[in-house]
């Protein structure tokens, strides 16, 4: 807050000294050189700053109660089997906070790209303003349709993230790869690739959670809860829109919860 | 203050008036669809998007670039393939489109499976038969190579190359290759005249083809299934749309520049334009999703289809073809080059 209106008065007071004088800088006396130099410096430091002014939600992908690691760690599945993880990535957009059915915060251009190989998707960083209470929190797991059909977006709408279908229209929401000695295929290989944004098979699911502690609180999905709901031996690629994609994006969105 | 004032004036119509100069509505067409608010056309993005265009480095083997199945000189398609071949002369199996006029396409590929230009050259990017590389891959070879960096520089204000800038530049350049000067569209604003057979083919086309071939654009935008069978099993739209009705529909084609652009429909079948004509008069198997405009077919006596054929010809847009700013940016290149 008092970042931002220190960035306001040095950014008008610059503008009034450029308007002021001419254009050019050399013709500036020294005083108001130094004046515009220390006005530069200060928007900086406060860049700086500005990126430390957020509050981090973390974001705990569990199996079993322990956090979930990828690749060479077999879990046990559904008393017999073993199950592994190779990828697992998933968009959260449209981030807002509710306080008694209103909304008191939403946040800007919402679109985090959760892939649990990368370190900075521990936990999301929010600019909550520093005075607001809310008692839920409320998300998309996956990406609106009008993003869908908004061509080519930058950050973690990148397609080079790996999360555009090339053959065909639109986001994948959720992703999870691995393998297990219950799919009955020549690699034992899950494929889920869960997305679609047009009717009937829109796959965007609208997730509301209720917050008690809104000044420590964490996001987390239970990957075993996920997995439990599957038929792996029959049912373990999806790579296109269906009926079961939408069942099985329903059954994801109902694995997060607050802790 | 009035100095400053009248400064940002002439600002504001300069790039008003450079945006007018890099892309034209031709007169009597329709607002084109493609949102140019979201990916404003410049001269040096365009370059960036011509230079990929012509560049395999989208490949994975660094063989094949766009203009491999989309040369300029048959309108932007593969000249005498009736499927295109990709990376170890892999063949795919739909005939690749002509690109022209894209701006007015609402979406993209036969099935219409591309929603956004921006996002159509990821398809033949990572296709395995095609370019069989990734997003990903070709950013990191882009990043790798010093000209692109400072095309990227010029385009963007950033000489890191990523997804959404390579897409969008290639998207760009597709957009400016308008094809808009065909002895039709002289004779449309008075400039030239029809001969007389082609005056009596414009009259045939209008009572039997126009309907879906529709004007200025010769396509309605829309899919239809016209009574192709299916060699290679291709069920079409419903593969995007999982709807029983859409089984072997295709997009309709434009017709502009059909002279150079053959082989004819979505598996190139046709090599002549008289063996598409054939095919509406007595090829036409029926189906469920058959066009209801093409229950009969349509049957032309011999004259008459000489006389159609005549006015298809006249939708060649000459200028189109050899224009000297879609070809392979050498000069460019070349300045970019030794100035490094």
């Amino acid at each position: 807050m008092y970042y931002a209106l220190f960035k306001y008065i040095c950014f008008t007071n610059l503008i009034k000294i450029i308007m002021s004088k001419s254009i050019s800088f050399y013709k500036f006396n020294i005083t108001s050189k130094a004046y515009i130099l220390c006005c530069f410096l200060l928007i900086l430091v406060n860049q700086v700053f500005a990126q430390d002014n957020c509050q981090r939600v973390p974001l705990a992908i569990s199996y079993n109660f322990k956090p979930l690691l990828l690749n060479d760690t077999a879990y046990a599945y559904k008393v017999k089997h073993k199950i592994k993880f190779e990828v697992f990535k998933f968009y959260i957009s449209k981030i807002t906070l509710i306080k008694s059915n209103q909304v008191v915060w939403q946040e800007d251009n919402s679109f985090h790209l959760i892939d649990i190989e990368e370190n900075d998707s521990s936990a999301l960083c929010l600019e909550i303003p520093e005075d607001t209470e809310f008692d839920a929190i409320q998300f998309n797991l996956g990406i609106d349709s009008l993003t869908n059909v908004s061509g080519a977006l930058g950050g973690d709408l990148d397609p080079t993230k790996g999360m555009y279908w090339t053959w065909q229209n639109g986001y994948v929401n959720f992703k999870l790869q691995g393998t297990s000695d219950l799919c009955n295929n020549p690699k034992n290989e899950f494929e889920y690739h869960l997305g679609g944004y047009l009717k009937p098979f829109n796959n965007l699911q609208h997730i509301k959670l209720m917050v008690s502690n809104s000044n420590k609180f964490s996001i987390s999905f239970n990957m075993e809860q996920f997995v439990n709901g599957l038929d792996l031996e029959n049912i373990n690629h999806i790579m296109s829109p269906s009926a079961i994609a939408t069942e099985l994006a329903q059954s994801a969105a109902k694995c997060f919860s607050i802790k | 203050m009035i100095k400053y004032f009248f400064v940002l004036i002439c600002l504001v119509l300069a790039q008003l008036i450079e945006q007018n100069d890099l892309f034209d509505t031709p007169k009597n067409w329709p607002a084109p669809f493609y949102d140019f608010e979201k990916n404003k056309l410049t001269k040096e993005k365009i370059l960036l998007g011509r230079v990929l265009f012509y560049d395999p480095i989208l490949s994975k083997d660094s063989t094949i670039s766009c203009n491999s199945c989309h040369s300029p000189f048959s309108a932007f398609t593969h000249v005498d393939h009736a499927l295109s071949h990709g990376i170890h002369d892999s063949v795919g199996t739909r005939n690749s489109p002509a690109l022209m006029n894209l701006a007015w396409q609402k979406n993209f590929m036969w099935d219409g499976a591309i929603n956004n230009l921006d996002m159509q050259s990821l398809a033949p990017i990572s296709h395995p038969a095609e370019m069989g590389s990734s997003m990903n891959d070709v950013v990191i070879k882009l990043n790798r190579n010093k000209i692109y960096k400072k095309l990227f520089h010029n385009a963007f204000k950033d000489s890191i190359a990523t997804g959404e800038h390579t897409l969008k530049a290639i998207a760009q350049f597709m957009l400016t290759l308008v094809s808009s000067n065909s002895k039709y569209d002289k004779v449309m604003s008075n400039k030239a005249e029809f001969t007389v057979q082609e005056q009596n083919g414009y009259q045939i086309f209008k009572d039997n083809c126009a309907a879906c071939h529709t004007e200025p654009l010769f396509t309605n935008g829309e899919f239809a299934n016209n009574g192709i069978d299916t060699i290679l099993n291709d069920i079409g739209r419903l593969k995007v749309t999982q709807k029983k009705e859409d089984a072997y529909k295709f997009k309709v084609p434009t017709l502009r520049n059909i002279e150079f652009s053959y082989p004819y429909m979505h598996d190139g079948r046709f090599k002549k334009l008289n063996e598409v004509l054939n095919h509406y008069a007595n090829g036409i198997k029926k189906s469920e999703t058959l066009d209801a405009k093409l229950q009969n077919g349509i049957v032309l006596n011999s004259n008459q289809k000489v006389d159609l054929i005549a006015f298809l010809l006249t939708l060649s847009d000459k200028e189109f073809l050899f224009d000297k700013k879609f070809s392979y940016p050498m000069e460019e290149i070349k300045t970019l080059t030794l100035s490094h």
